[in-house]
């Protein structure tokens, strides 16, 4: 008797925690009228300051536009957790109308069916589309097919000098002409192991940190990371000497500090224990908090060619089967994209702008004297040429190969082999999806 | 539960007092008594159910019918049936990750044991400040893993860490600690002992104050000398505790994960990484939740079959663990 009626209570209990689990989307608009009160959900992954001002841009645009309430919030505890949240989202049909997004997330929510489709939209010209970089614009088209959404934020890898490490080992600082032999000879002089002073700093996570540091070595040297027909193209024979490269220094001089984490080269760079490191505008504000002496130049280059990397990240739109909703979160995006407010939020925040017409405003030319060097990496997104791949199995190919790098930095196994081993692996990553 | 009832009210009527309740002691009665009994029984127990459900029953259920599917996170999930698991079992890096995951419970395991009784018996007496010892041991404890962890990033640092600075003080060579492949995995373990070891500690104090005395007196009156008395009376004594906390250890020693995430991130050279960090890597970070899901099920099988195990070699044993 009991036994029957616990069963009941089981099946009773999960079907109440089913259908509480499953959400239920209320119907919106489907006729556009612009004066409709609307509220729009905004996820900004952003913290504390960056968090601020854009809650004081949102505050702006609803004062602009009465009609419009955004409901702004940092959307997690931290932006990698956006993905989660986003993902929980659509299994529950609760998600927002925009959310910033990292770049690499961009083919993965285009699977999902959510997104905007902004095609026919931006070739109004109001939209100045065609401002952008082209990795931003690739970046928020991953698949060549939908325009998910808007650039949120464009940054580049550049050459970052210690000159203090510098000024005591009396090297010559970098210049825009440095090859990558100079640059290794310049390593070689930096390192001091009496001192556990190194010349370079890599990161052997095999994380993405690890893999994108190695695209401009592939790239300079004429390779490619994926063939026309999408599989892996890196184990060429340029991605074979630009590994090659980075394993005669790291294994051979022993000028490279191999980090384990992602976490650390910057704070030794910081305490000048680095004398160089390759990254980006977001390194810039802890520098100048800890008073680190440092320069800012291009990357160093082959033959002239200097070419760098990008990682833009994005503003997510996602359709929430209401048409006023839509059309808002397109305008307030637009409006935020736009020249006179992106020098009042990224510049302001110290992200390099979005478009290279804002570097001749007073905001910017601020920034420069605040963030010495960021004129250069702002300059620098001339040498981000090449975008990175944004199809869906990209992870799996960063993963792939960032072990391959990190196991050939550490002195395991040798560049051809890793690297057509992690082709492979790449190649099975990329048929998957 | 209603048995429970039944047997309870079944002394009270034989009591010969008049009968209770104003129904007739039909069976009709009877039933609607137990229905009623049972109801409030259900009654008690039912938000704590709606919770478990909700928040693991379920759960686990999902998580199996993902394990069957592929599945990014976001695109329509896609039926593939066992090919996670055959995937799973033919990959390398799995392997290598139950491999580690092993080797740390080798390590831990035994030495969390035996360091929890030797410090339980050094704890088990009446010297003053006692308390202050207890608590000292049990700090640790409390401290959270993501703690400890960033402490030893901070202790073990191949540079600047104290631990080298003790060893070259030593005039001995500096270790790489964590940055090396064959040492990070010794190193997490010590500082996951750092952390347990109090654990252990207290359940054998507790089952060290419950040896009974007249025992621990016998002993002594035949003659036996402190060792013979622990080793042949205390020991024997404390067997179901180990059984105990020797699964418990292993349990938690397969699922390692947050000293692993907050110290190495599974390097360096993926030595430390474990099966819940595969896991974890394959599902959040690759976007693979079908194969995050059967690698956790994978785990959770070799963890029932790891306890039942035990289980049935204690009870073959007649050690009361069970």
């Amino acid at each position: 008797m009991h036994r029957r009626i616990t069963w009941l209570a089981l099946a009773a209990a999960t079907a109440t925690a089913a259908a509480t689990l499953t959400g239920c989307s209320a119907g919106g608009a489907t006729e556009l009228d612009p004066e409709a009160d609307v509220t729009i959900t905004w996820w900004t992954g952003q913290a504390d300051e960056a968090e601020s001002i854009l809650e004081g841009l949102a505050d702006e645009f609803e004062e602009l536009h009465p009609n419009v309430t955004v409901d702004i919030s940092s959307g997690a505890s931290s932006t990698e957790e956006l993905l989660q949240k986003l993902s929980a989202g659509f299994a529950s049909d609760t998600y927002p109308n925009i959310s910033y997004s990292f770049g690499s997330w961009a083919s993965e929510l285009e699977s999902s069916g959510r997104t905007l489709d902004l095609r026919d939209q931006v070739e109004d010209p109001s939209f100045a589309w065609d401002e952008f970089s082209e990795a931003a614009r690739a970046t928020v088209q991953p698949t060549g097919e939908k325009i998910i959404g808007f650039p949120a934020l464009v940054d580049n890898l550049s050459l970052i000098y210690n000159k203090t490490v510098f000024d005591a080992a009396g090297v010559e600082y970098p210049t825009e002409e440095w090859s990558w032999d100079d640059f290794r000879d310049a390593a070689k002089k930096l390192t001091d192991p009496a001192t556990e002073t190194y010349g370079y700093a890599y990161s052997v996570s095999g994380s993405e940190e690890t893999t994108w540091q190695f695209w401009p070595h592939l790239w300079q040297n004429g390779g490619e990371i994926l063939n026309d027909d999408g599989t892996a193209a890196f184990a060429s024979d340029a991605g074979v000497d630009a590994l090659e490269f980075l394993r005669q220094m790291a294994v051979d001089d022993k000028s490279i500090y191999l980090d384990q984490t992602d976490t650390k080269f910057a704070q030794l760079f910081a305490a000048d224990r680095i004398g160089m490191m390759t990254s980006g505008p977001w390194q810039l504000y802890d520098l100048n908090t800890a008073g680190t002496q440092y320069g800012v130049t291009v990357l160093p280059g082959t033959d002239g060619d200097h070419q760098t990397v990008s990682g833009p990240d994005i503003w997510a739109l996602f359709d929430t089967q209401d048409v006023n909703e839509n059309y808002w979160s397109v305008e307030l995006l637009k409006w935020l994209t736009a020249p006179e407010q992106d020098v009042r939020w990224n510049v302001e925040f110290g992200n390099l702008p979005l478009r290279a017409s804002e570097i001749d405003s007073p905001e910017f030319q601020a920034q420069v004297v605040a963030l010495p060097g960021i004129d250069i990496m702002a300059a620098n997104n001339e040498n981000a040429v090449k975008s990175r791949p944004t199809v869906a199995g990209y992870v799996g190919l960063s993963e792939a190969i960032g072990s391959a790098i990190s196991k050939v930095l550490q002195g395991q196994g040798d560049p051809k082999e890793a690297l057509e081993d992690a082709a492979k692996k790449a190649d099975e990553a990329l048929a998957d999806n | 539960m209603a048995t429970i009832t039944e047997t309870r009210e079944a002394p009270r009527a034989d009591a010969g007092g008049s009968p209770r309740g104003s129904a007739p002691d039909t069976r009709a009665g009877a039933r609607k008594r137990r229905g009623l009994a049972d109801f409030t029984g259900w009654a008690f127990v039912a938000p704590a159910m709606v919770i478990i459900l909700g928040l693991s029953i379920f759960p686990a259920v999902w998580a199996f019918v993902l394990s069957l599917q592929k599945w990014n996170g976001f695109a329509p999930p896609k039926w593939v049936g066992g090919n996670n698991y055959g995937k799973l079992l033919s990959d390398e890096e799995f392997w290598a990750a139950v491999s580690h995951t092993g080797l740390f419970v080798l390590l831990f395991v035994p030495a969390s044991v035996l360091l929890g009784l030797f410090l339980a018996v050094a704890l088990n007496r009446d010297i003053p400040l006692i308390g202050l010892y207890r608590t000292a041991i049990f700090v640790p404890f409390v401290a959270s893993a993501a703690a400890t962890g960033i402490l030893s990033t901070y202790l073990f640092s191949p540079q600047f860490g104290l631990a080298n600075n003790v060893l070259r003080s030593l005039g001995l060579p500096a270790q790489g600690w964590l940055e090396d492949p064959n040492q990070a995995m010794i190193v997490i373990a010590i500082m996951s002992l750092w952390g347990q070891a109090a654990f252990t500690t207290v359940i054998y104090l507790a089952a060290l104050q419950d040896v009974p005395g007249d025992l621990l007196e016998a002993a002594r009156i035949d003659g036996a000398n402190r060792w013979q008395t622990f080793w042949r009376i205390v020991w024997p004594q404390l067997s179901p505790v180990t059984v105990f906390v020797t699964i418990w250890q292993v349990i938690g020693a397969l699922q390692l994960f947050d000293l692993v995430y907050t110290t190495t991130r599974g390097g360096p050279l993926d030595s430390t990484k474990t099966i819940v960090y595969y896991l974890w890597e394959k599902a959040f970070k690759a976007l693979d939740f079908g194969g995050g899901s059967a690698a956790a099920y994978v785990l959770f099988f070799v963890t029932l079959l790891i306890t039942i195990g035990m289980v049935l070699y204690a009870r073959s044993r007649k050690l009361e663990a069970f």
